[in-house]
């Protein structure tokens, strides 16, 4: 789950909801802002009025001896924090609370009464000539900065709530249109990998915008699965109508060999045309079969199966026809399972590929080594050998449908083998690399995706393998039906 | 042996019945499935040798409504369709044995014979013989005349597949999926050289030759 929590902060509701608490917070900051300048601009309204009033009560004074008698009057029960009054009258002497100074910093308040120290805060003044001297009366404006303090307190108080809510929110709104964002894709991802069955079936809870593309994700692979169900069907009628004509050919042929007066030459070119039949045969399997292949349904019968142990068995039936041909064929394995999730009859195609290639496609004498190797979680299958190789311009071409080298036009071959060894490796997630094995042709086939949880661990001894033969394939067919359904 | 062909193609179906006939055996061939549901649940067949794509009913679910009748009657399918789902759905649906389009004679007539003798149940032996030729299966030991004989794990699984139904036919095809688990056709001529292989070993040193070829068709161990 940590890992997906990055994922998470960057969805689309994380980021709406994000966007929205920060606009509140931006409204809540500018309302907030307003009502404090309106509240102090009507603080400090009355403060000027009550310093006119002030003013106004000591103008009232006859002169400036009683001017002065007064501000020291008031002065001795005022606080110079509150309150400052400052007479300097004409002859220079001060009265009052505190002095107005004033230096190149600024205005200065000095107390007159705790040894001349300087008096701290701001304060509203009102200065005004009376009576030949300067009375000077200012209050603290502590009140405007306590109201301050409390209006910050406020919104903060306010607006954490919010945030923490709005950002819970937001995980909350953001994991659950995950999971049906999540939901869509695995259905894609099935369809991808040619499971037309698989449904998005969006639930009632979902969100609505969700739920729409979820269904209609289901109706384009219902619109696909009837396609490719219609494809089928026509593949597998063409199948019928093609091979019953092969098949009756196979039956005239067999009828006329039947005959009784037939020159020896007839019965060659009965046998020639049989050959021929069964090559015709093979092309049109083969072909059906790369089609029937990339329509990627066979993956639904994936399995997991040791490809170290199928390997070894091929190159076992494949040895004593190689040494026949006058080649070498050999294995070099892991010695223990390596797992891959495949069909066994495909992958064995693929071995048997390869390994025919080589025998057919080398001179005599060569020795053809047959591997599997497992580095980290990369599965990798390969046929090497030590014969004229190809040259790496025609390394693409080979694999292509139907591409036969100008040399290999003698030898007997389809021209289909590579093609339908690239279309398994495809189906298998695996990819089919050909190199230059200095002298000779390496085939590789390089599983990407390979599922560590199939890893087990040491094989037993091989020999012990061999004689738990499953006794017909019809058991091993029913057991690989029952592991899917 | 008493044996029902439904195959739609006439050329084809007249051939298997022809085939089958010379063989001796009892052969009703029909082209519908409809007529097919009929004969098979009025007369007792050893097997039913069904093509996949027939007309009326079609032969899945032919075999699906006999199976769901009770009828257990052997069934091998003809296919065009080769691929090995299609494969696991004839056999699904109640499917013994199957036989991909074209085919040669000798492959059908080897399977049919198989399956009409299919034992019922399972005998675990713990020894087989054949002429002089003794298989310890706990052992795995082999001896003729009192030789022993020694045999790869692989030669020794052929040899029991081949002991176990001596007297009958085993095709390429039939030892492929049956020895090596393999149901397609690789062009190159395995089985030959693994009969050869074993021939020199169980065969060569004797007089009597066990291991049978039968031309155009397969192999069969006989005593």
């Amino acid at each position: 789950m940590t890992h997906q929590l990055p994922v998470l902060l960057r969805s689309m509701p994380f980021r709406l909801a994000l966007l929205l608490v920060a606009l509140f917070a931006a409204i809540s900051l500018l309302s907030f802002g307003a009502t404090y300048v309106m509240a102090v601009r009507s603080i400090d309204q009355s403060m000027q009025n009550d310093l006119r009033q002030d003013m106004t009560g000591f103008r009232a004074a006859p002169s400036a001896a009683a001017l002065a008698a007064l501000v020291e009057a008031e002065a001795s029960v005022t606080d110079p924090q509150r309150l400052v009054l400052s007479f300097i009258s004409g002859d220079g002497r001060s009265f009052g609370n505190s002095i107005l100074a004033r230096d190149e910093d600024g205005y200065r308040l000095i107390s007159l009464e705790d040894g001349n120290a300087q008096i701290q805060g701001t304060y509203l003044t009102l200065t005004d000539t009376l009576w030949g001297g300067q009375l000077t009366i200012a209050r603290n404006r502590q009140d405007v900065e306590a109201l301050r303090d409390a209006y910050w307190r406020i919104f903060a108080l306010s607006l954490f709530p919010t945030i923490i809510l709005g950002f819970s929110g937001a995980l909350y709104f953001a994991s659950r249109s995950a999971r049906q964002v999540s939901e869509i894709g695995a259905a894609l991802d099935l369809m991808t990998k040619g499971d037309l069955n698989a449904r998005v079936m969006p639930r009632s809870n979902w969100s609505a915008d969700l739920a729409g593309i979820g269904g209609k994700v289901d109706l384009l692979a219902q619109a696909q699965e009837a396609s490719v169900a219609t494809i089928k069907q026509v593949s597998s009628d063409i199948a019928h109508d093609l091979k019953t004509p092969l098949q009756r050919v196979g039956v005239h042929l067999n009828d006329l060999k039947h005959q009784t007066e037939l020159s020896s030459e007839a019965t060659d070119l009965i046998e020639k045309a049989r050959l021929e039949l069964d090559d015709m045969a093979l092309v049109f399997v083969s072909l059906l079969q790369i089609a029937q292949i990339e329509s990627g349904s066979a993956r639904a019968q994936f399995a997991p199966l040791d490809l170290d142990a199928l390997a070894g068995d091929f190159c076992e039936l494949y040895e004593f026809s190689a040494a026949d041909s006058g080649r070498t064929l050999s294995f070099v394995g892991m010695g223990e399972t390596v797992m891959v999730d495949g069909d066994r009859t495909l992958l064995g195609q693929v071995l048997a590929n390869l390994i025919e290639n080589a025998i057919r496609h080398t001179p005599k004498g060569s020795d053809i080594v047959a591997s599997v190797s497992q580095v980290n979680r990369r599965v990798t299958l390969a046929v090497t050998d030590n014969g004229t190789g190809i040259p790496a311009s025609e390394h693409d071409l080979v694999l292509r449908r139907l591409y036969r080298r100008d040399q290999s036009r003698t030898t007997p071959g389809s021209g289909l083998g590579l093609s339908l060894v690239t279309s398994i490796a495809k189906l298998h997630n695996a990819n089919v690399i050909l190199s230059d094995a200095t002298p000779g042709l390496r085939v590789q086939i390089v599983f990407e995706s390979n599922n560590p949880n199939h890893l087990m661990g040491r094989r037993n001894k091989r020999e012990a393998g061999y004689f738990e033969q499953r006794t017909s394939r019809k058991e091993v067919l029913d057991g690989e039906h029952r592991d899917i359904s | 042996m008493k044996l029902l062909v439904v195959e739609d193609d006439e050329a084809t179906g007249s051939y298997i019945a022809r085939g089958l006939r010379e063989e001796g055996q009892t052969v009703d061939l029909v082209v519908s499935g409809r007529d097919a549901l009929l004969l098979a649940t009025s007369n007792t067949y050893d097997v039913l040798i069904v093509d996949r794509m027939i007309p009326d009913v079609d032969g899945m679910t032919l075999v699906k409504t006999l199976r769901g009748a009770g009828n257990q009657t052997p069934v091998l399918f003809l296919t065009s369709l080769g691929s090995v789902e299609d494969r696991i759905d004839g056999l699904n649906a109640g499917g013994d044995d199957y036989l991909t389009k074209p085919f040669v004679f000798g492959e059908l007539s080897a399977r049919v014979a198989a399956l009409a003798r299919r034992p019922q149940v399972v005998v675990h032996e713990t020894s087989l013989d054949v002429g002089d030729l003794h298989m310890d299966l706990l052992t795995r030991k082999v001896n003729r005349a009192g030789r022993n004989i020694d045999l790869l794990p692989r030669e020794f699984a052929l040899l029991e597949h081949l002991v176990r139904r001596k007297g009958r036919i085993q095709t390429r095809t039939m030892l492929l999926e049956s020895v090596w688990d393999i149901s397609f056709d690789p062009k190159t001529n395995l089985v030959e050289t693994h009969i050869s292989r074993l021939r020199t070993k169980v065969d060569k040193p004797f007089t009597t030759k066990l291991i049978k070829t039968v031309r155009g068709a397969g192999y069969r161990i006989d005593a």
